[in-house]
């Protein structure tokens, strides 16, 4: 039976899972939960997801949240095919790989995250972002992005020099910071800027955005 | 002998030490005094470029983030000590969502209280207690589901302990040395209290509670 994603088309994470099914050419149906009406905050849903967030998939009756977990399982399962070695196997290259997977986990994702909570979540709610929050949380990951132009002077992707789930984990908090609210971050930082470049100019990406 | 870089007071090296002990893998401590700022030292930042603690040298072989170098640890010895990272790949695949339970839905909440009410005081800094307030109400609804999860299951990952339930310890320790509201937080609800009881008293715990 074809994989199925429960989530929402445009929910960022859902985008994440839809990516990664691309890159390793796996067929998947998406199951809209109706995220505006709170379908994810019902029991039902909770059944599947207990913290009531999108996206969870169902492999054939083998239920599995938390959008990185499923990438990583997608991409250890269908090894063999699509693009290779999104997980490396050999020990000290996986290493290098949980390194850059903890690097976005510390040092990306909670500022592009807590960026896009102030700009577009809350206002969704009808609040006010608070500004020096905001502005904390753009210094921050701009020093961080100094970081990320030092390792990437040295190597084309974060975990080494081929494209990992590590890169691929940046792209949709990264799109919505750098493209949608339009952050200038690249632009002084050209090795981030060519990199930046190169993961969102992917064929499976650039189809997950035009529809997940 | 493994060597970790870091200071034997931090979260995140006692994370490394407590998987070492798990292990039982010996490993040598090199202080690294955050107190005096050698985590910035070029030479420190020239091996791990984000300026933060730990780090090892394992014969040669160098690695940061502490939950890389858990997962390093916990694959490089399968056979000695504790076994904290499944191999069945379905097995495997809910490990791997309960690492990311723990790193988006407890510590992204929890290590921030803990540094806003016990490292900034250190350095002489004010606590934001709006900002405490805001991540606390954040933190609460999925503690709910933790002791859902929890409800059914003796661990995170299922029924044996896993890295997944390790990596709470560190910052979840000092959490709920807070004592009132925060204690409480473990305490009201009973399968999270009886969880956290049981991993919080492990021997490999207690060894490097006080200092890696
Ligand atoms: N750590 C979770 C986070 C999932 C998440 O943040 N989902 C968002 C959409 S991208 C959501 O469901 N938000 C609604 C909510 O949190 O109530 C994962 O990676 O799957
Ligand atoms: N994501 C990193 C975080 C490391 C981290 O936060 N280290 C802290 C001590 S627990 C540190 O070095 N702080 C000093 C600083 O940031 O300057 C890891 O897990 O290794």
């Amino acid at each position: 039976m074809v994989l199925k994603i429960h989530g929402h088309a445009i929910a960022p994470l859902v985008r994440l899972v839809a990516e990664v099914c691309r890159e390793k050419e796996v067929p998947y149906e998406l199951v809209n939960v109706e995220v505006y009406k709170g379908e994810h905050k019902t029991p039902a849903f909770k059944e599947f997801q207990p913290f009531g967030q999108v996206p969870y998939i169902d492999d054939d009756g083998f239920v599995l949240y938390e959008s990185r977990a499923i990438c990583r399982y997608i991409a250890k399962k269908y090894a063999s095919q699509g693009t290779p070695d999104l997980v490396p196997r050999d020990p000290k290259a996986e290493a290098i790989f949980e390194q850059a997977v903890s690097i976005e986990t510390s040092n990306f994702y909670p500022f592009a995250l807590g960026i896009t909570t102030e700009k577009i979540v809350k206002k969704h709610r009808g609040l006010e972002p608070n500004e020096a929050r905001l502005s904390d949380l753009v210094n921050n990951l701009k020093a961080k992005l100094d970081v990320y132009e030092v390792i990437l002077g040295k190597q084309a992707y974060l975990a080494g020099g081929s494209i990992t789930l590590a890169d691929l984990f940046h792209l949709p908090y990264g799109t919505i910071v750098f493209e949608e609210l339009g952050y200038d971050m690249l632009e002084d930082r050209p090795n981030v800027a060519r990199w930046w470049k190169e993961i969102t100019a992917r064929p499976s990406w650039l189809a997950v955005k035009a529809k997940a | 002998m493994i060597k970790l870089y870091g200071f034997p007071l931090s979260t995140c090296t006692r994370l490394v030490a407590l998987v070492c002990k798990e292990k039982n893998v010996p490993y040598e401590i090199i202080s690294v005094n955050l107190a005096k700022g050698e985590q910035k030292n070029p030479s420190f930042m020239a091996v791990q470029p984000f300026g933060q603690v730990p780090y090892i040298d394992d014969d040669g072989f160098l690695l940061y983030e502490s939950r890389a170098i858990a997962r390093y640890l916990s694959k490089k010895y399968p056979n000695q000590g504790t076994s904290l990272i499944p191999s069945d790949p379905k097995a495997e695949a809910l490990f791997e969502q309960a690492s990311s339970i723990e790193t988006f839905n407890f510590n992204a909440f929890v290590a921030p209280i803990v540094v806003e009410k016990v490292f900034k005081p250190r350095r002489g800094l004010q606590t934001n207690e709006e900002r405490v307030k805001e991540l606390l109400a954040s933190l609460l609804p999925k503690m709910d589901a933790y002791d859902l999860i929890l409800g059914k299951q003796k661990y995170l990952a299922g029924d044996s302990v896993t890295l997944a339930d390790l990596s709470h310890l560190p910052y979840g320790t000092a959490f709920y040395g807070l004592g009132d509201v925060f204690t409480e937080v473990f305490e009201s609800r009973p399968n999270l209290a009886r969880w956290w009881k049981d991993i919080s008293n492990r021997p490999a715990w207690l060894a490097v509670k006080d200092g890696a």
